[in-house]
């Protein structure tokens, strides 16, 4: 017990805590400054609008999909069920640097898609499609998605599975079924899964640097880029707070929704 | 129809995820000398070249490192925690878990910075303890919790049987509880190697020139390798995670505790 908290105290969240009070510092003292001329900056405002944007697309696309997978997945055989589950959870292991690097291969100036856009006659110069939010979009909901997925077909798996067929029975259509149902049903792993993604896509690092570039900076990139290029430890602090106050929200959500269910 | 549609979504996610990967590992096996999908021509020419690469050679090593002794070390810190958190009634239990479970909530690369500015330039600590620091705090989480997981199947009154048949309290914590949950430590150690050795952003301030980690390297190597050599390590890599994942679900069913 005791190693454990001193070892993650002292060589993880104390440095953490000093690197915070940075940017609640000036000259003078304790200030809210840095703060004040990070939230005016206009690169910042375009940097955390995008990040937020990016957070919450990637969120409604994957919870959109993910509602198509876990409600095909649900209706398969046990062991179906267990296999689909497992092919899921693969692609979360291997490394995102790996999987990242794909997209370049698909989208960059020669790449499949834009050969076959140009082959179908669609376009005559290749399109600029990597370096792009749409680019950074496709790879981070390729990266989160499967969170989505198992987070939803855990909670479809808790659900009564008669109630589908009786509601057919009554009367009820698909839409009807969906929203009066299956929604308010899995609500919790829709929230579960959909925390997962979001701080997912809006901590993520990799993808919005090897897929936006220096162009599409996302809180990570430019939190990087203050340091490398400028030093600006203070900036830095600054999107280090906003991250990890992102990061406890969600995190607390989570906590509270699977609080209950923990001590069956 | 509805059944149609939805093999239809499933096998276009499935495309969607596990595709990309097919695509890398084309590219990978091509003959020629840049970086394209479909291949041209087929040769495994790139798969061997890697493996004469030093930098990509010498990084392999110290992320396999790395990985190990990061995991190694909060396995022994986090399986103590995660049995006491489960049979004691410890104060501040918690705090307690919140401060063990902070590196889930404090992004990466923070984190990194963080051990840079106040650990390795101030006290002069060498570039590598302080990726083992970074990379064991973030994976003692999952070691507490991946063990919690295992703890929970174990009933208590087979350690108090133990204990009334007069083994002494760490007699049965070593003779009955860890044989127990040896399963749960082993996945224990197959996620957080996983965790550490894919890990990009808290080693991303701590290394520099001389010392860095596979993944580092490959980032860095993208901005200017443009021949298909990056595509072949990366499906090398695929290969190896999946065949440990399948390994260790076949063995030990590690999904149960992912």
């Amino acid at each position: 017990m005791m190693p454990a908290m001193v070892f993650v105290g002292i060589a993880f969240l104390l440095p953490v805590v000093i690197l915070l009070t940075e940017g609640l510092r000036t000259a003078d003292g304790w200030s809210l400054a840095r703060y004040l001329t990070f939230f005016s900056d206009g690169l910042s405002q375009e940097v955390m609008l995008r990040t937020l944007r990016l957070g919450f697309g990637v969120t409604l696309a994957s919870a959109i999909i993910g509602y198509g997978i876990a409600l095909t997945i649900a209706n398969a055989s046990a062991l179906t069920r267990s296999r689909m589950t497992a092919l899921f959870i693969l692609p979360l292991m291997i490394s995102p640097v790996a999987r990242t690097y794909a997209w370049i291969v698909l989208l960059g100036r020669t790449g499949l898609i834009n050969k076959a856009l140009i082959g179908i006659g669609l376009t005559e110069e290749p399109l600029r499609l990597l370096f792009s939010e749409t680019a950074v979009f496709i790879g981070l909901l390729q990266l989160f998605l499967p969170l989505m997925v198992l987070s939803l077909t855990s909670a479809l798996e808790n659900m009564p599975s008669d109630i589908i067929p009786a509601a057919r029975i009554l009367g009820a259509n698909w839409i009807t079924i969906f929203f009066k149902l299956i929604l308010p049903l899995t609500r919790e792993g829709l929230i579960i899964g959909g925390t997962l993604v979001f701080t997912g896509a809006v901590t993520a690092y990799i993808t919005p640097a090897v897929l936006g570039g220096s162009k599409v900076l996302m809180l990570e990139t430019l939190l990087y880029q203050r340091i490398s290029i400028a030093n600006d430890v203070a900036t830095a602090s600054v999107i280090a707070a906003i991250l990890i106050a992102m990061s406890i929200v969600t995190h607390s959500l989570i906590r509270r929704l699977t609080s209950g269910k923990r001590s069956s | 129809m509805m059944r149609q549609a939805g093999s239809l979504i499933l096998a276009l996610a499935m495309l969607f995820l596990l595709g990309p990967f097919l695509i890398i590992a084309g590219a990978g096996l091509s003959a020629g000398d840049i970086l394209v999908f479909p291949p041209q021509g087929l040769s495994l020419r790139w798969f061997i070249a890697i493996l004469d690469i030093e930098r990509f050679r010498v990084s392999f090593l110290l992320s396999l490192e790395l990985a190990i002794v990061s995991t190694g070390l909060s396995l022994l810190m986090g399986v103590p925690a995660a049995y006491a958190l489960a049979r004691y009634d410890v104060p501040f239990r918690e705090t307690m878990r919140t401060i063990i479970t902070s590196p889930v909530i404090v992004p990466a690369i923070i984190a990194g910075l963080a051990l840079l500015r106040y650990a390795v330039i101030p006290l002069g600590l060498p570039v590598m303890a302080a990726l083992i620091l970074g990379h064991t705090a973030l994976v003692a989480p999952y070691a507490v919790r991946v063990v919690s997981v295992s703890l929970t199947h174990l009933r208590v009154d087979v350690e108090e049987a133990a204990i009334l048949l007069g083994t002494t309290r760490s007699g049965a914590f070593f003779r009955i509880v860890l044989p127990n949950i040896k399963n749960g430590m082993m996945a224990a150690f197959i996620l957080g190697f996983i965790t550490s050795f894919n890990q990009v952003p808290v080693s991303l301030f701590l290394t520099g020139p001389g010392i860095s980690t596979l993944p580092i390297d490959m980032l860095g190597a993208m901005e200017f390798v443009y021949d298909p050599s990056i595509a072949a390590l990366s499906t090398l890599l695929a290969l190896l995670t999946i065949l440990i994942v399948l390994l260790a679900e076949r063995l030990l069913g590690l999904s149960r505790y992912v």
